[in-house]
């Protein structure tokens, strides 16, 4: 008796999903339907002909905002940035950026799912452009990194340039402190294609900016990472001149994280590979680092070590007087 | 019976055995005396009378195996062992010197029990080879010692791992905080801005508004709206 009443259950809420899903549909299609209306209405509304002078943009871009969204929603991506592109131009004659901009971000954002990478990062510059005219960098510089890590996958070139360009921006307002995170992902990016000595001058620049606004500590740890990429990237010269130049900031010299660099360069001087792996081990300070900056860590000492020519003192005799 | 002794052969002591009386007296007194001036005193003069005692005690014990008419061979044998009696009686008198015992307790009680011993081994030993040897006992301790120093080491460094998480933490909060402040500012600035707008056009509403809810409007309005219904009346009547 009861199993049937639960199956009589089980059919009454299935027959009432059913019907429930068939509705879901239908008021899908049925928003669908009105999108394309919208957007026929829009187009309508906008494109100049013979009995229409002049486009009358403040009814169309509420038009193409609703159809943007429906269709975002829906997943119809070419239709969804068509629409929001055309919004953005709206809000552009409408003389407010900001939502223009917002609009191109958007539409940035249906572009990467069409995997239409010049495009994507063509609308996430331009909505950085507004940003800008609208006198924030601040969100300049969000659009042009968000932008970035959409297509850093693809276009890793753009994406490099695009974190670059957001970095000066944040520079020159004198913000240097919310680039930090655009550094870091510009110097994950050069590691990942293995343009270490990019990635060690990005870390220096990292470094100046922590300078700038008194972050000691991410100041040493970009400065001690600077010297671990040089090192595995076989160039114990660099990493030494970068260990002295570095060694003028008083604040490097005090710290942890120069011990640790001075240790592992000692041990490089004395060709030790085992007291190399011993001191990138037992450190304190390495795991707190980036975590691909510890991955190089644990793989040094790479390549086999050469024994470093060091200034020779025994030329100095002391009976040499001259 | 002491006073019988006493008084029977030494007439002087007849004064002792007062001086002894009052001594117990005095020592009860000192006991109970709150006033430590005062027990200090009391306890001062006890000991006087017990030191002068104690100076007659030889005399007395001498006395005592001189013959004496009139007594028992047993007596005059008993006596020196009653004149040891006296000295014994005269000894407990309290006078405030006497060590109290307390009761055991733990470690405290360890701590006199084990004398301290400055300098035990002589010179001598220190010369002698096998003085530096290893006994069983001291290997043991030396093991022990390293094997807890060991732990001791591996329990610190525990800490200093943790430490280290700590201070990375807190250093990096600390950035993340001083961040976070220009930007605090301005959305403070930001948020008065807005406060003060709101309140402008607030205050201007409310005279729009009640401009429109005048009185002489509404009344305005009604007077229309019954001339309205008369002209209406008047048509469909």
């Amino acid at each position: 008796m009861c199993g049937c009443f639960v199956s009589t259950l089980d059919e009454f809420s299935s027959g009432r999903s059913r019907g429930g899903g068939g509705g879901m549909a239908d008021r899908q299609e049925q928003k669908l339907k009105d999108a394309e209306k919208w957007l026929k209405k829009a187009d309508k509304l906008t494109k100049l002909s013979f009995t229409r002078w002049a486009a009358d943009w403040s009814e169309a871009t509420p038009l193409y905002e609703q159809a943007g969204l429906v269709y975002k929603t829906a997943k119809l991506f070419e239709k969804g940035k068509h629409c929001f592109e055309k919004a953005a131009i709206g809000q552009e004659r409408l003389s407010s950026q900001w939502t223009a901009a917002k609009h191109l971000e958007t539409a940035g954002g249906l572009a990467k799912e069409l995997e239409a990478w010049p495009e994507v990062a063509d609308l996430y510059k331009r909505a950085s452009e507004m940003y800008m005219f609208c006198g924030k960098p601040q969100p300049a510089a969000d659009a042009l990194v968000r932008g970035a890590k959409a297509i850093e996958d693809s276009v890793p070139d753009d994406a490099i340039r695009m974190y670059l360009d957001s970095c000066s921006f944040l520079e020159d307002d004198g913000r240097e402190q919310m680039a930090f995170d655009t550094y870091r992902a510009a110097t994950n990016l050069y590691i990942k294609q293995q343009r270490y000595a990019d990635a060690a001058s990005m870390l220096l620049r990292w470094g100046q900016a922590a300078d700038k606004c008194k972050a000691i500590q991410s100041q040493c740890k970009a400065y001690v990472s600077a010297i671990l990429v040089y090192l595995y990237n076989q160039d114990l010269k660099a990493a030494e001149q970068c260990h002295n130049d570095c060694s003028q900031v008083d604040a490097f010299l005090n710290s942890e994280q120069n011990q640790l660099a001075e240790k592992v360069l000692q041990a490089y001087r004395d060709s030790d590979g085992d007291e190399v792996m011993y001191v990138i081990k037992s450190s304190k300070t390495l795991p707190h680092l980036d975590h691909m900056i510890v991955r190089l860590a644990k793989q040094l000492p790479v390549g086999g070590l050469k024994p470093v020519i060091g200034p020779s003192n025994d030329d100095l005799d002391e009976n040499d007087l001259t | 019976m002491y006073t019988a002794l006493i008084t029977g052969d030494l007439e002087p002591s007849a004064t002792r055995t007062q001086s002894w009386f009052l001594d117990h007296l005095k020592s009860n007194e000192a006991l109970g005396e709150k006033n430590r001036a005062v027990a200090v005193t009391l306890n001062a003069e006890v000991r006087r009378q017990k030191a002068a005692l104690q100076k007659e005690l030889p005399k007395l014990q001498r006395l005592a195996v001189k013959k004496v008419k009139g007594l028992s061979k047993e007596e005059l044998e008993a006596r020196p062992d009653l004149v040891l009696g006296l000295a014994q009686r005269v000894e407990e008198i309290p006078d405030g010197t006497a060590l109290s015992r307390r009761p055991a307790n733990g470690g405290w009680a360890g701590g006199p029990r084990n004398e301290i011993r400055i300098d035990v081994m002589s010179p001598d030993d220190t010369l002698r080879p096998e003085h530096y040897a290893e006994t069983e006992e001291s290997k043991g301790f030396r093991s022990e010692y390293e094997y807890r120093r060991d732990k001791q080491d591996q329990g610190l460094d525990h800490i200093a791992d943790g430490l280290a998480t700590l201070k990375n933490m807190a250093g990096d909060i600390n950035e993340e905080l001083d961040r976070q402040v220009p930007l605090i500012d301005e959305i403070d600035t930001k948020v008065d801005q807005a406060s003060s707008d709101l309140r402008s056009t607030n205050k201007r509403l409310k005279e729009v508004v009640t401009q429109m809810r005048s009185s002489r409007n509404f009344c305005i309005d009604i007077i229309l709206l019954a001339i309205c219904l008369g002209i209406a009346a008047y048509l469909y009547k």
